[in-house]
């Protein structure tokens, strides 16, 4: 299992629809301490990173409402220093031109799923800039 | 032949080693009835010959033991051998026709307070590395209204969790009142409890389309013909290729020939043929 030496908690928010898939990634998370937050969807998700201060948002791609790509898009065009949130997204879909619309998005990495517990903490580890 | 108290310090040990349960002599009365039931339902000719047995296991006999002390209790992560049989080959199957980020529709019926649904919740986050990949759902069903709202509310004293890691514990509960723990907030919320009836056709035609069943525990029951009311009911909420687990004394053979018997390593269970024939 991976330990995280975090000297202050990085806030992660994690957006997917389900629940189980949430509860999944933030029980990984904590135990790696990491204090997380939770949203259903990317408007769920543009009203909490307005809100509070996170230091990673990872986000599911297909979503109801509004998927992945759409909040990303949408959080790098807002014009305070939220627009520079380092986003992670994952996904089921593993083709070429996902990880390219991804990018076009403006997400910081693009992970496949399925996402081991153990992968999972260190590329939040990496993004959040905590030691792993 | 009557049980000796040295008889009973040797069984409650050896249950105590299996299963975490303690108990004294002065729960002899409570402990000689149980193993007197047992011998009885094993057709053993003394005590030492249903010591012997149940050490062997045979015919899952620390199941049955277990069952027969924890009388209508449930706990987490009873009969693993099935859960285990989900992750390591009934979920592979039902995932292999789906696209990733497909629906996976399980059912617990009856779930009485919680204990199998969200034992199903938590090994498929503790052992199946496709959990992210699909979204799975899972609904736990009973007739017991009251059973329903104790599993909504998720409250559990120590021999309900008897099974589960310190880990795990730690993980998914937090302390509550008088000792007992509650199970995460956010697991609650990813499982629906609803009231059904499952002898009734009608109550039962409002679901369809699970990938997999677990109906464990409650056919044995019913009467030959509510027996196979309930399988047949059972065998129309199930998709063509869905599973279906019954308790470890159940035989669907013996019910209704709708089924097939499939014979994984971890366990028997049974499954709705992919075409229907006829």
């Amino acid at each position: 299992m991976v330990e995280v030496v975090a000297s202050a908690k990085a806030r992660v928010l994690i957006v997917d629809d389900s629940s189980l898939v949430r509860l999944y990634y933030r029980s990984a998370l904590e135990k790696a301490g990491f204090e997380v937050e939770q949203a259903i969807n990317g408007i769920e998700a543009m009203e909490r990173t307005l809100s509070q201060p996170f230091d990673l948002v990872i986000v599911d791609v297909n979503m109801p409402r509004m998927d992945g790509f759409t909040f990303v898009r949408a959080l790098r065009r807002i014009a305070t220093d939220v627009a520079s949130l380092p986003a992670l997204m994952i996904s089921t879909e593993a083709e070429v031109q996902d990880v390219a619309a991804a990018r076009a998005a403006g997400a910081n990495f693009y992970l496949v799923k399925p996402v081991s517990e153990a992968e999972l903490v260190r590329h939040v580890c990496v993004l959040t800039g905590a030691a792993s | 032949m009557p049980i000796t108290p040295d008889d009973v310090q040797r069984f409650c040990e050896f249950l105590y080693r299996r299963t975490g349960m303690s108990f004294t002599q002065s729960k002899r009365y409570f402990i000689d009835h149980r193993i007197e039931d047992r011998i009885a339902a094993t057709g053993s000719s003394s005590f030492q010959a249903y010591f012997s047995l149940l050490r062997a296991d045979a015919d899952h006999e620390i199941e049955h033991l277990i069952n027969s002390f924890t009388v209508n209790e449930t706990y987490f992560y009873r009969e693993d051998h099935q859960l285990r049989c989900m992750t390591s080959s009934m979920l592979g199957a039902i995932a292999a026709l789906k696209p990733p980020g497909g629906t996976i529709r399980i059912w617990s019926i009856p779930c009485s307070t919680g204990e199998e649904p969200y034992s199903i919740a938590l090994w498929l986050m503790e052992n199946w590395p496709e959990v992210d990949n699909y979204n799975v759902e899972i609904l736990g069903s009973d007739i017991d209204t009251r059973a329903l709202q104790a599993a909504a509310e998720g409250i559990y004293g120590d021999r309900a969790l008897m099974r589960l890691s310190r880990d795990i514990v730690t993980r998914y509960f937090k302390p509550v009142a008088n000792g007992n723990h509650q199970i995460d907030e956010g697991l609650r919320g990813s499982i629906e409890f609803t009231r059904v009836n499952l002898i009734d056709a009608q109550d039962m035609a409002r679901y369809r389309d699970f990938d997999l069943i677990f109906c464990r525990n409650v056919l044995i029951y019913f009467d030959d013909a509510s027996r196979r009311q309930a399988a047949e009911n059972l065998y129309d909420c199930l998709r063509p290729g869905g599973y279906i687990c019954l308790g470890h004394s159940e035989s669907m053979s013996r019910i209704s020939p709708l089924f097939s018997v499939c014979r994984f390593p971890d366990a028997i269970v049974y499954q709705r043929p992919e075409a229907d024939h006829g």
